[in-house]
């Protein structure tokens, strides 16, 4: 209890710092948007079914390079603040600080995407109507976890490297390209409302056991990363 | 046997043994061994890359030691490091504060963090204490340095811990912030709290300590309870300590 306790106070701290400035939610906002009308004006209006697939890609693509720039400052923040010592000073134990990033993470990313999914569908799905949008949500949730689990694990790595915002991508992409897949297959499937379902099942399987061993192994290693 | 986070007044509140810190191939600390006793005022002196902050961020918990052993209120930093935590306040020139937090969220964050009890009389109390309680709403971007200093000895004062490690506290400090850390830390040793301080300032370092030690090049070079030292030659003998190597 008390450990659910410090990790909803450093999510509560990150939140409201995030309220305050506004830093990662604008520019990952403003990143997907902007990359959601160029592509539309690539295409234009005439995106087709058998285009579900491109637009899945460009969908993800938008979210993953977004998620970057929030991923990159989750820790940046704390160590450019001098604040990343008067954590570590607190008794609480390392995972509690990796859950609470990963928590914090998935929410900002979820606003984002919860803003840009509608305009996403108007841009590019001709047939909304019979998607099951309670699944492409579970896609979305099961994706950013991955996202948030893998990217937050590396931010701390990168964080005490000098080319940090170099070294937080490198390190990422190879890493979150099973996540990748897995998500712009299972949308592609989920946004022709024709699909049957049971085509996305196989591919929700690897989002959550690719999910379930990152969390894992995060958690139990984060402690060693956070030393020195 | 002695029990794990108990202490007694006659054994020592914080023990190191052996302690040796390599950054690299460049030995930092090179054996220290140290005891201080609850209610002892130890300070450190030493020039610039003695190892004072290096010693300091192990006893934390912030750093790992290379080698030797570390209890601090019965509690190894190695295997119980949030024991230490919670038993040790730190007071550095860094604040440790959030800027786009105000005052009162960075102290209720930090309470939180510790499980302190009573929280918001808590932070009043210590905002009264360190007469910020009319920025208490305020964001500490907006804090000048010396205000920022003043929030961070309330930060450290929150949980109430019976030790404080004192990093340079007087650097930054402006004459009126300067008066309250030296009426909070008169309050703490009323109070039979144990400090160890880090400081180039010779005269403020002697003023308030019970013993004082002297670490050059990684070792201990000189220790002496404050009765022993003459002040006006503890310059010499600084001096003397820090020439040698």
């Amino acid at each position: 209890m008390d450990y659910l306790k410090k990790v909803f106070a450093i999510v509560e701290k990150d939140i409201i710092s995030e309220l305050r400035t506004k830093e990662l939610f604008t520019s990952m906002l403003v990143f997907v948007l902007l990359t959601l009308v160029i592509f539309n004006f690539a295409f234009g209006q005439d995106t087709q079914a058998d285009m579900v697939d491109l637009a899945s890609g460009i969908l993800w693509v938008a979210f993953l390079f977004a998620s970057i720039l929030g991923l990159n400052r989750s820790f940046v923040h704390e160590k450019d603040e001098g604040c990343m010592d008067g954590l570590m000073l607190c008794p609480v134990d390392r995972s509690a600080i990796y859950i609470a990033k990963v928590i914090g993470n998935l929410i900002f990313i979820s606003i984002v995407e919860l803003i840009t999914v509608p305009i996403f569908v108007l841009f590019f799905i001709k047939d909304a109507a019979g998607i099951n949008f309670l699944f492409f949500a579970l896609i979305i949730f099961l994706s950013n976890l991955g996202i948030s689990a893998i990217g937050t694990l590396l931010s701390a790595i990168s964080i005490n490297t000098r080319a940090r915002d170099l070294m937080m991508p490198i390190l990422f992409f190879p890493v979150i390209v099973p996540v990748l897949i897995s998500a712009v297959k299972s949308s592609s499937v989920i946004l022709v409302a024709s699909n049957p379902i049971t085509d996305v099942y196989a591919w929700l399987q690897v989002l959550v056991v690719y999910d379930m061993i990152f969390l894992l192994i995060s958690y139990l290693t984060f402690e060693y990363i956070l030393e020195e | 046997m002695k029990r794990k986070g108990s202490n007694t007044s006659s054994s020592p509140i914080i023990e190191v043994d052996g302690l040796c810190k390599k950054f690299g191939r460049r030995q930092i600390l090179n054996g220290i061994d140290l005891r201080v006793f609850p209610g002892d005022f130890l300070t450190i002196f030493g020039s610039n890359g003695a190892g004072k902050t290096t010693l300091l961020k192990i006893l934390s918990t912030l750093v790992l030691p290379s080698s030797g052993t570390v209890e601090i209120g019965g509690f190894d930093i190695k295997e119980d490091s949030n024991g230490v935590r919670s038993q040790i306040g730190l007071i550095s020139h860094n604040s440790y504060l959030y800027p786009d937090l105000t005052a009162y969220e960075n102290l209720r964050f930090y309470g939180k963090m510790f499980a302190v009890p009573r929280l918001e009389n808590r932070i009043t109390e210590l905002l009264e204490l360190v007469e910020l309680e009319h920025r208490k709403f305020d964001l500490v971007r907006t804090f000048s340095c010396g205000m920022q200093q003043r929030l961070s000895i309330a930060r450290a004062l929150l949980h109430d811990s019976p030790i404080f490690f004192l990093d340079e506290p007087y650097s930054g400090l402006d004459v009126h912030a300067s008066e309250i850390l030296d009426r909070v830390l008169t309050n703490l040793k009323n109070e039979n709290h144990t400090f160890l301080l880090t400081t180039h300032d010779l005269i403020k370092g002697i003023e308030v300590c019970t013993r004082v030690a002297i670490l050059n090049n990684g070792v201990i070079s000189y220790e002496a309870p404050k009765g022993e030292i003459d002040p006006a030659h503890f310059p010499d003998v600084y001096k003397k300590c820090i020439e040698v190597d």
